[in-house]
């Protein structure tokens, strides 16, 4: 990499713009903590209902928004449903097949702790694409506190391993990506897609994934792709390790797995980008 | 680095526990009445009997699994949910027919969720917020579950001085919404004696494996 010229200039300013964002997003820490124990104190010592003002927080805005977060869109268009039913049982199959024993396996060489800890810093990898994504929706303290998530749990989490900033200070991550902005400036899901290996998505995610792709911190060092493909698969295992028996469960207790979970997945995507 | 993890673990338990403290010693008879409290309740329950160590045997497990049943029973409005769940249709069948579908609802719910009772390993139970609006209330409440934080929302309608759940959204999907897709598309191609039959086989299917 060259750090000449414009690129220099923009390299600095990058920085600059990190360590503000960082150290507003560490102020937040204390203020966090405070506001956790009073909300479930208030929550539980509320006798009336809590309509009047204190603990009914921004919901209670107007009188509109009381069913509003439970509205539902109609179901998303799904031309490709053939197709995406194959790569539903294919994915299905290789769950089977493949990546649940391998998963128990893992689970059985690795304790919990450790597995946790693989967790968290793949997950820490992807707080600098967060921080981009609450700032590209106006969300300028939620990118903060990503930039200072990112910053103490390199650091004092060592390597991303222990979730620093969660534990202790209370800091919790916005989880915002790519296809979430999209989804924030009015982008539908035009329609559902089931890709191979990754699973269920739709159009807009799909791109969003590429913009997560080029925020993530490992376009930063040249590797190989099979590199790439070997950690993504690592940190696949083993989030399965940790959640082994939910797919199943879900899966099995539906009358049509495939609507089922394409549905959970249009819900679930609708509920984060509200947020 | 085994211990720095440690120590954090700790902790985060001990500031959940004491949450979860704070907020059930907060608890007094006066707030009876209150959904949130009711709902307390319940889950205390539930827990209770999870965490019972004579119950863990696996001779027992039928029978902790009933007692957990039982109690679930009192907190959910199940003709609520299957109406919902059921859309239009519902009213087009009997009385009895209507009696036979919520009947079947119920056991295919609690075959979804009893699946989780077995995997119980000391989760937490966080409550946040309640929000109350005449005669409906929602509760917001995260399961921590190892590292991992799920968020449920559960919305509860008052009878009779009763605070009964008739929805739940647990990772911002809805409980009814799903079900409702999910019995759609069998409907649309089978008609409700399709529904039917499916709910019947797929109750069959559980019970051979158990």
């Amino acid at each position: 990499m060259n750090y000449s010229g414009p690129g220099h200039i923009v390299f600095v300013q990058v920085c600059i713009l990190s360590s503000l964002l960082f150290f507003s997003g560490y102020a937040w820490a204390e203020d966090i903590t405070l506001k956790v124990s009073e909300s479930s104190l208030a929550a539980a010592a509320e006798t009336a209902p809590v309509t009047d003002a204190g603990a009914g927080e921004d919901i209670w805005e107007d009188d509109g928004s009381w069913d509003e977060e439970w509205d539902v869109s109609p179901t998303i268009a799904d031309p490709l449903e053939p197709l995406n039913r194959l790569f539903f049982h294919f994915n299905d199959k290789l769950y089977y097949w493949l990546l649940k024993p391998v998963a128990r396996t893992y689970a059985a060489i690795l304790p919990v702790e450790l597995r946790i800890s693989i967790g968290n810093f793949f997950d820490n990898l992807q707080a600098p694409g967060r921080a981009v994504n609450s700032l590209l929706q106006g969300e300028i303290k939620d990118s903060s506190i990503e930039v200072a998530r990112f910053v103490l749990n390199s650091t004092a989490g060592i390597y991303g391993f222990g979730d620093f900033a969660g534990d202790v200070l209370e800091l919790r991550s916005s989880e915002e990506d790519t296809g979430q902005t999209l989804g924030y400036y009015g982008m539908g899901g035009v329609f559902y897609i089931v890709w191979p290996f990754l699973g269920p998505s739709n159009v807009r995610d799909s791109l969003g994934k590429m913009g997560d792709a080029y925020l993530h911190p490992i376009i930063l060092i040249d590797v190989d792709w099979e590199v790439t493909v070997g950690l993504w698969t690592l940190d696949r295992v083993n989030y399965t390790s940790l959640t082994l028996g939910d797919y199943e469960l879900f899966t099995e207790t539906a009358l049509d797995p495939y609507t089922a979970v394409k549905d959970a997945y249009q819900q679930y995507r609708e509920g984060q980008i509200k947020k | 680095m085994r211990r720095h993890i440690k120590y954090i673990g700790k902790i985060a338990a001990s500031l959940l526990l004491a949450l979860v403290i704070l907020v059930n010693g907060e608890k007094t008879p006066a707030l009876a009445n209150d959904a949130l409290a009711q709902l307390q309740e319940s889950v205390d329950a539930i827990l209770e009997i999870l965490q019972s160590e004579e119950l863990r045997t696996p001779e027992r497990k039928k029978e902790r699994n009933q007692r957990v049943l039982d109690v679930v029973n009192k907190m959910f409005d199940f003709r609520e949910m299957a109406r919902s769940s059921l859309g239009p249709t519902w009213n087009t069948l009997t009385l009895e027919e209507q009696e036979r579908f919520v009947e079947l609802f119920k056991n295919l719910v609690e075959q979804r969720y009893i699946g989780k009772i077995d995997s119980f390993d000391n989760q937490k139970v966080v409550y946040q917020k309640q929000l109350i609006k005449g005669d409906k209330a929602m509760i917001y409440t995260d399961i921590v579950d190892k590292d991992l934080e799920v968020p449920i929302i559960y919305k509860l309608q008052e009878i009779e001085g009763k605070w009964l759940i008739y929805d739940m959204k647990i990772e911002n999907v809805s409980l009814i919404v799903n079900y409702r897709r999910d019995f759609e598309s069998i409907i649309r191609k089978e008609q409700f004696a399709g529904l039917i039959t499916k709910i019947t086989e797929q109750l069959e299917k559980s019970e051979t494996q158990n």
